[in-house]
């Protein structure tokens, strides 16, 4: 599962804004410049190790030479907090790559979810060649972070040529399971608790197939038990001419014998062929026109195509998928797609996607003149300073090549920010080499400021998949990203730079969200969260980034706000009653439950 | 100005320490150098400014001894009775009055309006019989939240809650008691939460600080905790003495939600830059209105009030119709809620406190926080402590929220809106220290005796209540002998 955000955010107060102000939103400097510093608290969980990485982060910044960008205006400076974000993955005992030969040169996904209930997200990271590893997350409450490999069961065959993973309770039993994507028959792991897995793919009834796949969503389609699976396939290396036009086509597992009564388990036997298949590198199931169906998002490699496209599938019910076409509104587009992600930016129920590519990047949003119930979008990313075309840092003018997307509020004052994972292919000439991943922080007047430099995250590696996550439970959102033929990096979220080191960020709140019976983590379900007139959304969803899933709490940051409503869509539809909590808790919301319960972690 | 290094002054201009990304550990090195204060030019003797210079948090920061604290004190004095004016940054055309920066849509049209920003000064309504004291019913403010419809130009109660202005000495200890019982209520659950994960199976907790019980909470194996049996509390267990709601964690929290509401000054820490983008947020062309530093001086001001006391050289007809009524409201059940004295048992006022959010300053942000002794003061010396030292605070409540009305007795419950998830009917047990001073009564300010007050109560009051109408005229005057030497000294 993975959360999208987005809120009205964009700037405080008032209504919210029409599409058409989001879409102006100007590119201009902040009125203040940078956040004011903080001095550091000595007994709080910003330990000497957060403080230390916050001074060599400032000191960095002051010799080094500024951002070498030619625009004509200056870029923006976020005003607000600017998290430090502390790379601690080998004190963190997380020692991992991914790699692998041209199969490999996509793909390096995660999983990020709790596999031995304690509600810590745990991780699961693609290998490639190498084998894949489950670490087990044991960091202290706002502490350094910890792990260790952990025993998953699985043999050291199906845990290679490993591209990705998405968590997912497919047999809704409370228990995690992982939808495995490989290089060869994909995997349905079914979790058995304890972080340890089985190979399921018979007892679903599902064929992993031998293909190459690189992408995957889910959704629980109305009234089944179990969810509809689509596995996104790259380049047929096995048809003539590979891999120019070759994609492979893609495929919808929709789960059969739904009239089984309590059947404990999905039938997988009859999957759909989703054609033409464009060389898909990311999909995602989403409810773009608000009519409680999702359809199915796919982001497509232009690189290999021939006549290909982004791609929008219709998934009506009990019916066969079919696509959107040019007679329904849809305009051709063509990128090198490589991840999407979902955020409902001015909450007006109509999400905005940010699809990665090589060069621009797209945030496109639903084109308000368009007539009702036509996928007519518009690029937003340059308005809105997401366009993240080339390096911030190093003084590469090539181009970008961007991977992983995910919007969160990583400082939690309120508003969604945009992460990018970013790196060369594997030694593409014309694309920038050092190619540092973004962190696009949003602003109150509108769009994103680039703060990936100063929050620490410009590392020279190739980034791939990546997850965001609470992975101290801290209520700041810690940063996982899987590199090609590099180590993991594991950045730690200390806090707000300031002059003294890191102090803490502003008010959040983490939801967990369950439902008896099927679909029990509620995936399809949407958040609103409200605190005065800012309304921030959530839609927990299993798809999107690059080959990487998360499951489990629900991040929402909350600014200054001391207290905030949830109201809940549930996948049917339903509402839900407004839950009133206050800020800086974890909270549980079980349907039907008048009130909301509070979770705390072990002391 | 400048209490985090490179704060920008109000001018505008940039204080020395103020630095470009990067430039934090520099400023840092040099911010002891800084004066206390640092701001505007020095103004002319005649200026009508209130906020002349604005003081720097760091340079207060860490004990404070007794001419420091007096100076602070002092500073915050000329805050809380100063008339702001618009180069202090008074008023807010494009904001809200509402806790989390909201702005407007279109400018308020009025500067001042009995509904909307109310006041240029503390004092102007708490100022019986010196600043810091109660008001009367004509300083009443209406609290809207201000939200949907900032703008209401009605006492019509379907657009705000009508609240009187209670007084304020007395206020440092009064944190420290909410401090340390919300301290005392978290530990509960967290041993509740030890035990069910130790045993497996759910731990029920009965809730109780300083001997105020407020219900239960059941923590489960997997470290949920179910809520519903709490009682007169918010559900995160935090004590917010302030506000007849209870609704306010702080002195200082109060005091930046009450600025903006009522002054249009807005505190940095809330509406600065960091939180909402822009130093001037509500558009009035001064930035950065109140620092740290001056919200600390307001802070230090409240805190250090003195607390009431007994009317001294009551005559002696008084004095023994005192004595009877003491004993009589306790009999009478009122003493179940208005509790005479809660142990306290430490006077070391840290500014900020522990359990603020963002928004407020929280001891997160500073390297250190302000220390305020209240042990220094004159007024400590003289309040009672019981064997283990700790110091009894006289304050005839208990700081915990009940349901005062119901559907006989409905007079408390007079109010349409709820406020911050606390019911029309719930308001926290007013603290009876100094309310022979402090006329009229009730949450709005609209009850003019005593005795009328008392026979106001209903809900979880109804058995006092019907104690106090049970007993004679004479037993009444007594009580209410004993409640008018409670008084502001």
């Amino acid at each position: 599962m993975k959360e999208r955000a987005g809120e009205t955010g964009m700037r405080v107060g008032g209504s919210s804004p029409t599409r058409r102000s989001l879409r102006r939103a100007e590119r201009r400097p902040s009125h203040k410049g940078e956040a004011e510093a903080r001095a550091a608290r000595a007994d709080q969980p910003w330990d000497a190790w957060c403080r230390m990485q916050a001074l060599v982060g400032l000191l960095a910044a002051v010799l080094t030479a500024p951002p070498a960008l030619s625009e004509d205006a200056p870029a923006p400076k976020p005003p607000g907090d600017i998290p430090v974000l502390a790379e601690e993955a080998a004190a963190a005992g997380i020692a991992h790559v991914y790699g692998g030969p041209w199969e490999y040169f996509v793909g390096g996904g995660v999983a990020a979810f709790d596999c031995n209930d304690d509600r810590r997200p745990d991780l699961f990271l693609a290998g490639g060649k190498n084998e894949a590893a489950l670490y087990v997350n044991r960091s202290e409450v706002g502490g350094a972070l910890r792990f260790a490999k952990g025993e998953t069961g699985l043999s050291g065959r199906d845990l290679t040529r490993v591209t990705g993973a998405y968590p997912l309770d497919i047999d809704n039993d409370g228990i995690m399971d992982l939808a495995v994507l490989r290089v060869g028959e994909n995997l349905l792991l079914k979790g058995k608790g304890a972080c340890r897995f089985e190979v399921a793919n018979r007892a679903f009834g599902f064929d992993g197939g031998r293909g190459w796949t690189t992408a995957f969503a889910a959704e629980w389609e109305p009234g089944e038990a179990f969810p509809t699976l689509a596995f996104g396939q790259y380049v047929d290396r096995s048809a003539p001419g590979s891999p120019w036009g070759t994609c492979h086509d893609n495929f919808l597992f929709r789960p059969q014998k739904t009239d089984r009564a309590g059947a404990a388990a999905p039938d997988y036997s009859d999957p759909d062929t989703l054609s033409p298949g464009y060389c898909a590198l990311s999909m995602l199931f989403t409810d773009w026109n608000r009519s409680g169906e999702a359809s199915l998002r796919i982001t497509n490699d232009r690189q290999y195509y021939r006549g290909g496209e982004e791609q929008l599938w219709k998934v009506p019910p009990k019916r066969p998928p079919k696509l959107y076409t040019a007679s329904d509104g849809w305009r051709r587009l063509m990128i090198w797609g490589m991840g999407i992600a979902e955020a409902d930016l001015d909450a007006d129920g109509y999400p905005e996607y940010a699809l990665t590519s090589m060069g621009d990047n797209k945030l496109e949003k639903l084109d308000p003149e368009a007539e009702e119930d036509r996928p007519v979008y518009e690029n937003i990313a340059y308005d809105l300073g997401a366009m993240a075309h080339r390096p911030y840092t190093g003084g590469d003018l090539k181009p970008s090549t961007a991977w992983h997307a995910g919007f969160a509020d990583f400082n939690n004052d309120g508003l969604s920010d945009l992460f990018i994972a970013k790196g060369n292919v594997e030694a593409m000439p014309d694309f920038a080499a050092f190619d540092p991943d973004n962190l696009l922080l949003g602003l109150w007047q509108g769009g994103f400021a680039e703060a990936g430099k100063e929050a620490g995250i410009a590392l020279d590696r190739r980034g791939r998949g990546a997850a965001i996550a609470d992975l101290n439970l801290d209520g700041m959102l810690d940063l996982v990203v899987v590199n090609r033929e590099a180590p993991v990096s594991l950045f730690r979220n200390c806090g707000v730079k300031t002059g003294l080191g890191a102090a803490p960020l502003g008010n959040f709140v983490e939801i967990a969200v369950s439902q008896e019976g099927a679909n029990r983590n509620a995936v399809g379900a949407r958040l609103s969260v409200k605190t005065g007139t800012h309304v921030m959304a959530r839609r927990i969803q299993t798809g999107g980034g690059h080959a990487s899933g998360s499951a489990g709490f629900v991040h929402v940051g909350l600014g200054t706000a001391e207290r905030a409503e949830i109201r809940i869509e549930w996948p049917d539809g339903e509402w839900s009653h407004p839950y009133r909590v206050f800020a800086n808790q974890f909270v549980v919301i079980r349907r039907g439950e008048a009130a909301a319960s509070y979770w705390y972690p072990p002391q | 100005m400048g209490a985090a290094p490179g704060r920008p002054q109000q001018s505008g201009q940039h204080p020395p320490c103020r630095r470009s990304p990067g430039a934090g550990f520099l400023a840092a090195l040099v911010m002891c150098a800084q004066p206390a204060f640092a701001g505007a030019d020095e103004p002319a003797p005649w200026s009508e400014r209130v906020v002349t210079r604005h003081l720097d948090y760091e340079a207060l920061a860490g004990p404070l001894d007794k001419d420091r604290l007096e100076a602070l004190i002092s500073d915050g004095e000329r805050l809380f009775t100063g008339k702001f004016t618009r180069a202090d940054g008074a008023g807010r055309p494009m904001a809200t009055q509402a806790i989390i920066p909201t702005r407007r849509k279109r400018a308020v049209e009025t500067a001042f309006s009995r509904t909307g920003l109310d006041a240029n000064s503390c004092s102007s309504c708490h100022h019986e019989p010196v600043a810091g004291g109660s008001g009367p019913f004509t300083a009443n403010a209406f609290v809207s939240e201000g939200f949907d419809t900032p703008d209401f130009d009605s006492l019509d109660p379907q657009f705000s809650n009508e609240r009187g202005t209670t007084h304020l000495f007395g206020a440092g200890l009064i944190e420290l008691l909410a401090r340390e019982m919300t301290g005392e209520l978290k530990a509960q659950r967290s041993e509740g939460l030890r035990k069910a994960r130790a045993s497996g199976a759910p731990a029920t907790v009965a809730l109780s600080a300083k001997g105020v019980g407020f219900g239960k909470l059941t923590a489960a194996a997997d470290g949920t905790v179910d809520l519903s049996g709490l009682e007169g509390i918010d559900t995160d267990l935090v004590v917010r003495p302030f506000s007849q709601k209870g609704v306010m964690t702080s002195l200082r929290q109060f005091s930046i939600n009450a600025a903006n509401q009522h002054h249009g000054m807005q505190a940095e820490e809330r509406f600065g830059a960091r939180w909402t983008g822009s130093g001037d947020f509500d558009e009035d062309g001064v930035s950065d209105e109140l620092s740290p530093g001056d919200i600390s001086a307001l802070v230090a001001f409240q805190a250090s009030l003195s607390p009431p006391g007994r009317k001294a050289d009551l005559p002696p007809r008084w004095a023994e119709a005192a004595g009877r009524g003491e004993s009589l409201f306790a009999q009478m059940g009122c003493a179940a809620c208005h509790r005479p004295f809660l142990p306290l048992k430490s006077l070391a006022f840290t500014d900020p406190g522990p359990d603020d959010a963002a928004g407020t300053l929280r001891l997160g942000d500073v390297a250190r926080p302000i220390l305020l002794d209240l042990g220094v003061t004159q007024w400590a010396r003289s309040l009672p402590r019981n064997a283990a030292g700790e110091v009894l605070v006289p304050l005839f409540g208990d700081l915990k929220r009940h349901i005062i009305a119901d559907v006989g007795i409905d007079r408390l419950g007079n109010e349409l809106l709820a406020q911050r998830f606390v019911e029309r009917d719930a308001f926290m047990t007013a603290e009876l220290w100094g309310v022979g001073s402090t006329a009229p009564y009730g949450h709005r300010g609209d009850i003019l005796s005593l005795a009328e007050v008392i026979e106001a109560h209903g809900g979880e009051a109804t058995d006092a209540r019907k104690a106090w109408l049970a007993a004679g005229e004479e037993a009444r005057e007594d009580v209410i002998a004993f409640l008018r030497s409670l008084v502001l000294q």
